[in-house]
């Protein structure tokens, strides 16, 4: 126990743990309808659909954590979809990451003079950077891709990505030439209760992973490291809780702010050319779909810290995997919402909260019945699982958020 | 009592103010102010609100830069332009409201700004070794890794504390450091200034508590209306001298006038318990009675359960026991519109927040709380020209000095502000007002107009509850006066044979004859 609870590192794993076990159960008894709940193909395309909404997320944890609202991140991602296909195209996948990341930075630069140096409403500023940013990028795409062949005023043309690699020994990558064993799929092939499920995911994420992906989730620890371990960090921290205290303490509060939401920028922008370039290979306007958004609401889900955005954009990247390899995955993903909500309602009556607890059972009764009496779900309902995940995900977890104290507040030096 | 003059004082100065001016448009806040604080001494500034004793800090503390004047810190002149200078030149502040993230731990807090780092970390290490060391050797008792949300009133203003010392400040301002605190957190604060001292801190500390100010200074310094009146050495000086002194004479006086005795009880509260933001009750069973045609003078240090009282007359709070009777009917229950429109008038305390629209024209904000009622509305329709001839009409009544009812509010001064929120209540025809300082922190002239109105108020039979800080505008426009202490009424005077210092001795709970007890 003590050991349990000194080590932050061991209960994330056990908590990843509980999570494969609770999958592995539910794969069991939707057998032979899916197969995919839990599978390498699922993992890998989990973390490929939740690298692009990590990456909003982390974006909006660092303008918040700077006390400013970016609304605008969606708009970001935009020009980060427009600017990386372009990079790419012009000068090849790795230069195109650095000038969608560009591309972004531009956009959090835009919402930075606005509200840090002229106090626009944060909110305001947003919506007027995802307005201006399609807006732009059809105009740069009628001026540049339209005279291309396979481009036109909506879309670029095709792109070619970073390229993946494949860990050594774990999912049989070259180590200096030499072509190591692919211990995991040996795993997986066995087909034990469990271990190969575990095997299975482990191998989703570290076969054919992405460089782009590589780079995204080292930007987790990077952030933690930054935004708490150095003075800068604190500073920009302080210039979002209470940004008249720092000013007090010779913090130079608008560049703390400034920087922040141009590294908010860069990574949305980083995101969305993840999305053209690695995702889709191409450009194609209204391709982020709401991206920017969901990333924003996985900084609120997270509690405002990378891990948990990290957490928020895997819950939604799964659910968007299961409904695009298999529709029929989709109905067992309710045998999971049914035990989710038996949790929840186990949890309210440990705390003695009766009614809720009450409403809670009902609930997850009334899934499993869903569950139970039907093959398949609604033809329309699995293209917005995702999001509707999302939606209840945060319906339950805001009671215990706090956000930075002056997050959205217009700052003016001087003015108490 | 005696001036102390510069050949007199013997001992070295560590700051020296010359002929500070400082003009903000409209007031000048500062008029060539003389401050002289010695090495090592505790040296209060003393004035009424609005005496200029915070913008002369906040210029010593480079947060405002004076117009004109000199200062010297430890025999150079200096001139600071933010706060970072200052800190350089060794003052520190600690502010009136805390400048503390409650979000961050007590260490993040006090090392913002001066990080120590390590290999591009910040070394937590041995910050928490300092933040310890400084503790000890002070005695301020903290914890480095809580989080300050989790800090009581007192423990926050030890961690201003630390956080100036840490910066090696030798010059302490504390800006009215007791407003916020308890007697209890009072005594620990005093102590340690007197610890501060003896380690050879100077220490600048800013009050209007005349008990808590001679038992605690060396020096003192009167500032009145932006001017230095004297500097005398606290041993040589009474209360009720400096009371004097803060007040002077030419200033306009609040009266009262006879009143017929009137028996009719308009509000009547029974056994009042209203709940604080912490949850504990900030008011305990209070049973009071204002009657028509009276005012009601509730006196207290603020903090004391005296704004959630208020708020819970009007419905912003709701009760946790006993029951309010307006003319005999209970209005528990009521909510806030229609113990409006039953005849509540309110003037905020904070008149910009909660009285007015700041970005709305005059004539919206004479709607505002009557917005139901004729001749604002007619049925589901608001009827703006009938709205707008009683927005004139209460600009003529009330003597609000506006271009016109386009006007937006935010351009009006805050004397204007106050007597448009006082005619839109008064001209409702309350049946009873209830004024939260309604002379805070407005010019001479309009503090006359408010008291003015209130008489009248009062004239016209209305009962009148008044909150204020100003004891001799309590002492001389109430028919009756109680003191709300932690939450209870803890006397009820006249004010008729009340004085200041009477009155605020039972503010603080001191014993009746005199003697304060804070030592």
């Amino acid at each position: 126990m003590q050991l349990l609870r000194s080590s932050i590192v061991l209960r994330w794993m056990l908590a990843a743990l509980g999570v494969v076990i609770t999958l592995s159960i539910c794969q069991e008894l939707a057998r032979p309808t899916t197969t995919d709940l839990i599978s390498t193909g699922t993992a890998e395309a989990t973390l490929r659909r939740a690298v692009p909404i990590l990456l909003a997320g982390l974006g909006g944890i660092w303008a918040e954590r700077a006390g400013v609202v970016n609304i605008g991140l969606e708009g970001m991602m935009v020009l980060g979809t427009w600017f990386g296909a372009w990079g790419a195209l012009e000068f090849g996948p790795w230069w195109g990451l650095v000038i969608g990341v560009t591309g972004g930075a531009l956009g959090g630069l835009l919402h930075a003079v606005a509200t840090v140096g002229f106090g626009v409403d944060h909110i305001v500023s947003g919506v007027a950077v995802n307005i201006l940013a399609p807006a732009m990028a059809r105009f740069l795409s009628g001026e540049v891709f339209a005279e291309r062949s396979g481009g036109g005023i909506t879309q670029s043309p095709r792109v070619d990505s970073v390229g993946n690699l494949d860990l050594p020994f774990l999912s049989g990558g070259d180590l200096l030439g030499w072509g190591t064993p692919d211990l995991l799929s040996w795993f997986v092939d066995k087909n034990w209760l469990l271990i190969s499920d575990i095997a299975a995911v482990l191998s989703g994420i570290t076969n054919s992973l992405s460089w782009a992906s590589l780079i995204a989730l080292t930007l987790i620890p990077l952030s933690v490291f930054i935004l708490w371990r150095t003075p800068f960090g604190l500073r920009i921290r302080a210039s979002g809780e209470h940004p008249v205290a720092a000013d007090s303490l010779g913090v130079s509060v608008y560049q703390m702010k400034f920087i922040a939401v141009v590294v908010s920028g860069a990574l949305a922008g980083f995101g969305g050319a993840f999305i053209a370039i690695e995702q889709t290979g191409v450009y194609r306007e209204g391709q982020v779909q709401g991206r920017g958004f969901i990333g924003l609401a996985t900084v609120i889900f997270g509690n405002w810290q990378p891990v948990g955005a990290l957490l928020g954009s895997l819950l939604f990247g799964f659910a968007d995997a299961l409904q695009l390899r298999d529709r029929t995955a989709v109905h067992a993903l309710l045998l999971l919402v049914g035990a989710a909500l038996v949790a929840l309602a186990l949890r309210a009556l440990m705390r003695g909260k009766h009614s809720s607890a009450a409403i809670l059972v009902c609930a997850s009764a009334a899934v499993l019945w869903w569950y139970a009496a039907t093959e398949e779900v609604a033809g329309e309902l699995p293209p917005i699982t995702p999001h509707l995940v999302t939606l209840l995900v945060l319906v339950f977890a805001t009671s215990r958020l706090r956000m930075p104290a002056a997050n959205g507040l217009r700052y003016r030096r001087g003015q108490e | 009592m005696k001036p102390i003059t510069a050949t007199e004082a013997a001992t070295a100065a560590a700051v020296e103010l010359f002929e500070i001016t400082k003009r903000f448009p409209g007031v000048v806040a500062n008029d060539r102010v003389n401050l002289r604080v010695a090495e090592g001494e505790i040296h209060a500034v003393v004035g009424e609100n609005g005496a200029g004793k915070s913008t002369l800090m906040k210029i010593l503390y480079g947060m405002q830069t004076a117009d004109e004047g000199r200062m010297l810190v430890g025999g150079t002149e200096v001139r600071f332009s933010s706060p970072s200078e200052a800190i350089d030149a060794g003052i520190g502040m600690v502010h009136q409201h805390f400048m503390l993230a409650d979000h961050l731990t007590v260490l993040e807090n006090v090392v913002l700004g001066a990080e120590p780092t390590r290999r591009g970390m910040i070394d937590h290490r041995s910050a928490h070794r300092h933040l310890e060391e400084l503790g000890k050797s002070y005695g301020l008792d903290l914890e480095p890794t809580d989080l300050v949300e989790s800090l009581e009133v007192g423990e926050r203003q030890r961690v201003e504390i630390i956080k100036v010392l840490y910066r090696g400040a030798k010059v302490l301002i504390l800006d009215e450091p007791t407003s916020v605190l308890v007697p209890q957190e009072v005594e620990n604060l005093f102590h340690n200034l007197r610890e501060l001292k003896a380690k050879g801190h100077t220490i600048i500390f800013i009050d209007h508590k005349l008990e808590e100010v001679l038992a605690i200074a060396d020096t003192i310094t009167v500032l009145r209306q932006g001017r230095t009146v004297t500097t005398v050495s606290s041993s040589e000086v009474t209360a009720a001298e400096l009371a004097e002194l803060m007040v002077g004479s030419e200033l306009p006086k609040p009266s009262t006038e006879p009143r017929e005795s009137n028996q009719q009880k308009t509000l009547s509260l029974r056994s009042v318990t209203v709940s604080g933001d912490d949850g504990r009750p900030a008011v305990s069973s209070v049973d009071l009675d204002i009657h028509r045609g009276e005012i009601l003078g509730v006196a207290g240090v603020e903090g004391n359960g005296q704004s959630e009282l208020v708020e819970a007359i009007l419905g912003l709070r709701p009760l946790a026991e006993g029951d309010l009777l307006l003319d005999g009917e209970s209005i528990s229950h009521w909510p806030v519109r229609r113990r409006r429109e039953a005849g509540l008038g309110y003037v905020p305390e904070d008149r910009q927040r909660r009285g007015l629209l700041l970005d709305a024209p005059v004539w919206e904000n004479v709607m505002l709380g009557h917005q139901t009622r004729r001749p604002y509305a007619r049925g589901p329709w608001l009827d703006r020209s009938k709205a707008r001839d009683a927005a004139s009409q209460i600009i003529t009544d009330f003597d609000v000095r506006t271009p016109g009812v386009d006007t937006t509010v935010r351009a009006l001064s805050g004397g204007n502000q106050q007597k448009l929120v006082i005619g839109r209540e008064m001209s409702a025809r309350p049946q009873m007002l209830i004024a939260a300082h309604p002379t805070r922190g407005i010019d001479v002239g309009a503090q006359a107009a408010v008291w003015d109105n209130l008489r009248k108020a009062r004239r016209e039979g209305m009962a009148v509850l008044l909150l204020s800080a100003d004891l001799e505008e309590l002492i001389g426009l109430a028919d009756r006066l109680v003191v709300m202490l932690r939450g209870r009424l803890a006397a009820e005077l006249d004010p008729s044979t009340t004085t200041p210092r009477l009155l605020g001795s039972h503010m603080t709970g001191a014993s009746v004859d005199g003697e304060s007890d804070i030592k």
